[in-house]
């Protein structure tokens, strides 16, 4: 009994009333904010309760981070990863380490209401740690360009910003119409996409890069299922390319592949290496995020050049080049063609 | 037993030779690029006299370009691996010995992994760092593995098993700082890789490497009887005029070297430093004069069918060849040990 009573004498000082009032307090908003939240499923089909409106989030891949700048959002943004680089701009927001391994502390600390990931890069795990602190993941899984629209169009829905969504989206999605009908009667060309140059690594023909090739009217040459097939350098002879696409920032990148492949044993006496075929587009075809479609334009000006011809007219070059410095994609953009 | 003549020697290296020269032929016509063997002989002729007027550009590419240097490159690797683990057996007496086993393999990636990420384009300097890797681990296993003063072969596994996974932990950090997608490309090459792309003019680096071959095995070959001496005891082999830290100081180089130029060139490709020899042993008897010979080129043989099998049973896509050797290696390995211990 005589713990109780100095249980009763601790709960009425003046320390405990000041800690129940402070419990209280921080108590009160959130119970408001649960009264408007919304039940949604996620593009991996896990179910998360999202509040009506999201004022802060934090993006654990470099393609979300670039939508949602695409989107002019970047005021909600309150964190990203090391790896997001694009726009220049999302390099001075907080980060929280490295998409596959992010410190979930630091996004704790963040507060967000909401986190973005996607599936290319990030681990389920992390997703799963965040929803145990109460923290919702929104998951994209876009496997082809298509797919991204429709991704790039729910963030905006999620951050309550379905307009803008639809705005982007549809511009998008009219510069891929104009590029489709521009290519309409063009074959397409077969390249070899260089994943790794040694070993000799390519992409299947299930990627996301092999779907958006397909838009540049571009084939991969390589029929494989897997997604990172290592290849033999005798497949290549055999199959021939019309022409070998690097990405850019490989390891051992030269300035200039041209001139590398020029001298490499087999990879010199290739007729794409002889005709001078070889491209270096920049690393955003890997990225499913709107600055991608600058990456298909500029790919399809690259290997179908007579599409592109003056006499065929500028509508799609000029919107494009408008859209590419909202999205900041086109920048860097190189190539080796002659 | 019969007495081991050099005469001996000669026929069982000629008899292994050939059947080199068969796995060689097999190798040479198994491929993604479909080509004949009338075109392959062609093509080999017509390299050889210099004439390339009637012969189309790809199938010169196949032959001299693509699968003759990977022939030569899977020689070169077999014969050095399998080289060094009879020299590392002699060397710490002991039979599970090898540099895959030891840690000097990963000491050879660490090394050559560092040079790629540091000098990328300074020719030899990954050969170098790979040799330093080899050396420095060798030297930190035998260390590690004494135990009052004597070397114990438990403690040395031990010791050997440890450094590897240290060793790992920083190549792991190290791959972890590059980004994603060259992670890929050397995970692949970790595991054991013959598919590098040849330099601008291979005829010379073969050459070099070949050199490195021949000195450094020519070294442990040359400690051979000292070696039989050795084995029977160290103190016995002192008694009889031989200078067994010389002989030891040779051997641990020359096996260093030789896992420094394996690596460098494939990656970390196990277990054929330990099955090559063991085999040999059991086929031939312990005799180093026999066993040095017969282990380069069995572990020649074995490197080459291993590597034909990698990139032919997924073929256009490659496997790395140090699976193959792992996947074979290892049950081969369990087999031997379980039938000594009956």
């Amino acid at each position: 009994m005589e713990f109780v009573t100095i249980l009763m004498q601790a709960l009425r000082s003046p320390i405990a009333a000041v800690l129940f009032s402070a419990l209280i307090i921080r108590a009160a908003p959130t119970f408001a904010a649960q009264n408007a939240t919304r039940a949604v499923r996620d593009e991996v089909g896990r179910a998360i309760t999202v509040p009506a409106e999201v004022k802060r989030i934090v993006s654990l891949a470099p393609n979300l981070t670039e939508t949602v700048y695409a989107l002019g959002l970047e005021d909600l943004l309150v964190g990203d990863t090391n790896f997001c680089d694009t726009p220049e701009a999302a390099k001075s927001k907080p980060h929280v380490g490295d998409p596959q391994n992010p410190n979930i502390e630091a996004v704790v600390a963040l507060h967000p209401d909401l986190v973005l990931a996607t599936t290319s890069i990030n681990r389920p795990e992390t997703a799963d740690a965040l929803k145990r602190l109460g923290i919702p993941v929104y998951t994209t899984d876009p496997h082809t360009v298509r797919a991204m629209l429709d991704s790039t169009s729910h963030i905006a829905e999620m951050m309550g910003a379905a307009q803008q969504g639809e705005i982007l989206v549809g511009k998008l999605q009219q510069r891929l119409d104009a590029l489709h009908a521009r290519l309409s009667d063009r074959p397409m060309v077969h390249v070899l996409f260089i994943v790794w140059l040694d070993p000799l690594q390519s992409i299947g023909q299930g990627t996301f890069i092999a779907d958006a090739l397909r838009w540049a009217g571009a084939e991969s040459a390589i029929t494989s299922d897997q997604p990172w097939p290592h290849l033999s350098i005798e497949e290549v002879v055999r199959v021939q390319p019309d022409y070998i696409v690097f990405a850019e920032n490989h390891l051992g990148a030269t300035t200039d592949e041209l001139a590398d492949l020029r001298v490499r044993p087999v990879w010199r006496d290739l007729d794409a290496v002889e005709t001078g075929h070889v491209l270096n587009i920049s690393e955003e075809i890997e990225r499913p995020s709107p600055g991608l479609v600058g990456v298909i334009e500029q790919l399809a000006r690259d290997v179908h050049p007579e599409a592109f011809s003056a006499a065929k007219g500028l509508p799609v070059v000029s919107s494009s080049e408008k859209l590419a410095t909202l999205t900041g994609c086109a920048e860097g953009f190189t190539t080796c063609a002659r | 037993m019969r007495p081991l003549t050099p005469k001996r020697v000669a026929w069982i290296c000629l008899g292994l030779g050939l059947v080199l020269f068969g796995a060689a032929v097999i190798s040479l016509r198994i491929g993604a690029y479909p080509i004949s063997v009338v075109d392959i002989v062609k093509t080999l002729f017509s390299g050889i006299l210099g004439r390339w007027d009637s012969i189309p550009t790809e199938h010169r590419s196949i032959v001299f370009d693509v699968r003759l240097p990977r022939i030569l490159l899977a020689v070169l690797v077999g014969a050095s691996l399998s080289t060094a683990g009879s020299g590392f057996q002699a060397l710490l007496r002991n039979p599970l010995a090898d540099p895959y086993v030891l840690g000097v393999s990963s000491g050879a990636a660490l090394g050559a992994i560092i040079a790629l990420i540091a000098a990328p384009h300074v020719p030899g300097a990954v050969q170098l760092a790979a040799f330093g890797g080899a050396a420095a681990t060798t030297a930190a296993v035998y260390f590690l593995g004494r135990r009052g003063g004597q070397l114990d072969s438990a403690t040395l596994l031990l010791a050997g098993i440890v450094a590897a996974s240290f060793l790992s932990a920083i190549i792991m950090f190290l791959m972890t700082t590059l980004s994603g997608r060259d992670l890929r490309g050397m995970a692949f090459w970790l595991m054991g890789d013959l598919a590098s792309t040849l330099p601008t003019n291979p005829l010379p680096w073969f050459e070099a490497l070949f050199f490195v071959f021949v000195v450094a095995a020519g070294a442990i070959y040359a400690t051979s009887s000292d070696l039989n001496l050795i084995l029977t005891g160290e103190q016995e082999a002192r008694h009889l005029g031989v200078n067994v830290h010389r002989v030891k100081l040779v051997v641990y180089i020359a096996a260093s070297v030789l896992t420094g130029l394996a690596v460098s060139v494939s990656g970390t490709i196990g277990y054929v430093g330990l099955l090559v020899p063991h085999v040999m042993r059991m086929l031939f008897g312990t005799d180093y004069r026999l066993l040095i010979p017969t282990s380069a080129i069995g572990g020649a043989i074995l490197v080459l069918l291993a590597d034909t099998l990698a990139r032919s049973i997924v073929s256009p896509t490659e496997l790395p060849v140090g699976a193959m050797t792992a996947l074979a290696g290892a049950p081969v390995f369990i087999y031997l040990m379980r039938r000594r211990m009956r």
